[in-house]
């Protein structure tokens, strides 16, 4: 008994200050965490998000007033769905929106595996061509398409909108896509291959399931931006009917409305609602991984 | 087939996609920047300079200047308030990283003319802060509001950049500059700054790009004082129809952003290539 405690007491540290004793207590990321920068975390997340819940309160507000609120109603959601032209807008821009994540979904993931399989001379010059439309304004694209569309003929309808939409959607799609790519394992490809698959059979079987999740998440993410997009549909619009936004665009122009809150409002819920499926995909598909990592293209290899 | 004829076959709709849509309209734009205007106000393609020339007009010029001067300033600001949210998640974000990460992107996905309009509702002549303190207080029509709705529109692509590279490096080192007893400050000046310069100039460059050609803030809370690039290219498109003119001041101003461009593309490849290798 005695010598038990002897043997213990020898190998225990020898007790020194203070210091050694706290350590342990304490959480290893807290050690230096700054107050400040937590309440300077609350002030940043308030002033982003007051306007917005401004927009949001005040589309349900009973009076045109946007300095008090008198009152729950839904008059303004009434006035937006009852106007024929702006019902027009909506399902103008829904109709876009699909279009263009359908379209641009498929060429970026072909463009996405051209890019990290090929290896032809083309590669690089194909990649900065990718790679430019991510850094141009749009407004050199909305400019350019417009002059484009004119020079060949081209009436402006939803048709040239869509045009416009898919050629600047393509990029994220393969951005997105690329990002998976890189991180499958070339292996299980060339054991499919090994059993006699053919390539095209191996891409299909192989190759696309496991881009799934990558695959869908840009197609959403397109179809959010694409259902947004201002500035390429203002310079590619016919006259009617005129996406949402430009519509919103020609409506604040003439001043403050109210049913511009309930427009925003509504915008707001079909891209949140498009952006939280993109980030709860992977999840809805059964993998254990982040959408947000999906989409920022940083999943573990 | 070989798996690189294949690879190949795949290339090709994306890239002639962007080949035609892409890089034949910016052909037509640099070509038309040099015709004219008839008197019939139809744009006739030529090889002229005139509206090149036009660019250093004592009329135009404050503008160009006045782009880049508010594109600057917003890209300051931005980094100034989003670098302390990027080092917050990356830091200290702990398990609620990807909520705090959602919270910032969240916004970017609000329509921007209807953020820029929130604004409004807020600052306007009769806007809500202006109601609630009694006052008329002119937000709206100066140079601040403009900056101030750049800054919301594009603070996003400020804070996921310097997220990342703060994301990549190795937290230890923080802790060794504390332990050769580096202060807070010296230890984030000589130890993370450093470490995180690729995401603050990445940041900045995709703050910069989109900033200089905005013209929806200073349409929306600016004034004629407050006219930027982007304005005078859309009125060219529009109400004042001068298609050559308009092309030229695009050409022009894709011409300075080019630098900043080619400058972000190399880094992207560079990471392109990290993450194959």
């Amino acid at each position: 008994m005695s010598t038990v405690e002897s043997r213990s007491a020898s190998t225990a540290p020898p007790a020194t200050g203070p210091e050694v004793r706290r350590a342990p207590a304490k959480r290893p990321k807290d050690f230096d965490r700054p107050r400040f920068l937590k309440v300077y975390m609350g002030l940043f997340f308030l002033l982003l998000f007051a306007p917005i819940a401004l927009v949001v309160l005040f589309s349900f507000n009973s009076s045109r007033s946007l300095q008090d609120f008198q009152g729950f109603s839904l008059r303004w959601y009434e006035t937006f769905f009852e106007t024929e032209s702006l019902r027009d807008s909506l399902v103008a821009s829904l109709q876009i929106a699909l279009v263009t994540m359908l379209i641009a979904t498929i060429l970026g993931t072909m463009l996405a595996y051209g890019l990290v399989r090929a290896r032809t001379r083309l590669s690089s010059s194909f990649n900065v061509l990718m790679l430019v439309p991510l850094v141009t304004p749009e407004i050199v694209a909305g400019v350019s398409a417009l002059l484009l569309f004119t020079q060949i003929g081209l009436d402006l309808s939803l048709t040239t909108i869509i045009l416009a939409h898919i050629t600047f959607s393509i990029s994220y799609v393969t951005v997105v896509v690329r990002a998976r790519l890189a991180s499958i394992n070339r292996e299980v490809e060339d054991a499919a291959m090994d059993l006699g698959a053919t390539r095209f059979q191996t891409f299909r079987l192989v190759t696309l399931p496991a881009l799934w999740p990558a695959v869908l998440a840009a197609g959403l993410l397109v179809f959010a931006l694409s259902f947004d997009d201002f500035v390429l549909s203002f310079f590619t619009t016919g006259e009617s009917p005129q996406p949402l936004p430009v519509r919103i665009w020609t409506q604040i122009r003439f001043g403050v409305r109210p049913t511009i809150n309930a427009i925003g409002t509504f915008m707001l819920v079909v891209s949140v609602v498009t952006i939280g499926l993109a980030l709860l995909l992977p999840r809805l598909l059964g993998r254990r991984e982040s959408g947000l990592k999906v989409l920022l293209g940083r999943e573990g290899a | 087939m070989t798996e690189n004829r294949f690879a190949s076959a795949l290339l090709a709709p994306g890239g002639l996609w962007l080949l035609l849509l892409f890089v034949v309209p910016l052909g037509f734009l640099l070509a038309l920047s040099f015709g004219y205007t008839d008197d019939l106000g139809e744009a006739i393609y030529s090889t002229r300079l005139d509206n090149y020339e036009r660019l250093v007009d004592p009329d135009f010029l404050p503008v160009l200047f006045r782009s880049v001067g508010f594109a600057l300033a917003t890209v300051a600001i931005c980094l100034l308030i989003g670098y302390p949210v990027a080092y917050y998640i990356a830091i200290f974000g702990g398990r609620w990283k990807a909520v705090l990460l959602a919270l910032v992107v969240l916004p970017f996905f609000v329509n921007y003319l209807i953020r820029t309009y929130a604004w409004i509702a807020m600052l306007g002549d009769d806007g809500l802060v202006n109601g609630v303190l009694d006052s008329s207080i002119r937000f709206v029509n100066t140079p601040y509001a403009v900056i101030g709705g750049l800054v919301y529109g594009f603070l996003t692509f400020m804070i996921l950049p310097i997220y990342a590279s703060l994301d990549r490096m190795d937290p230890s080192l923080i802790e060794a500059g504390k332990d050769l007893y580096g202060g807070r400050w010296q230890t984030f000046r000589h130890v993370t700054l450093p470490h995180t310069m690729q995401g603050v100039l990445a940041g900045s460059v995709l703050v910069f790009l989109p900033a200089v050609g905005d013209f929806v803030a200073a349409s929306l809370l600016g004034g004629p004082e407050e006219v930027m690039i982007g304005n005078l290219i859309q009125q060219q498109f529009q109400a004042s129809d001068n298609w050559p003119f308009g092309a030229a001041l695009t050409i022009a101003m894709m011409a300075f952003l080019m630098i900043f461009m080619l400058f972000y593309l190399r880094a992207a490849a560079r990471e392109a290539r990290e993450a194959t290798a």
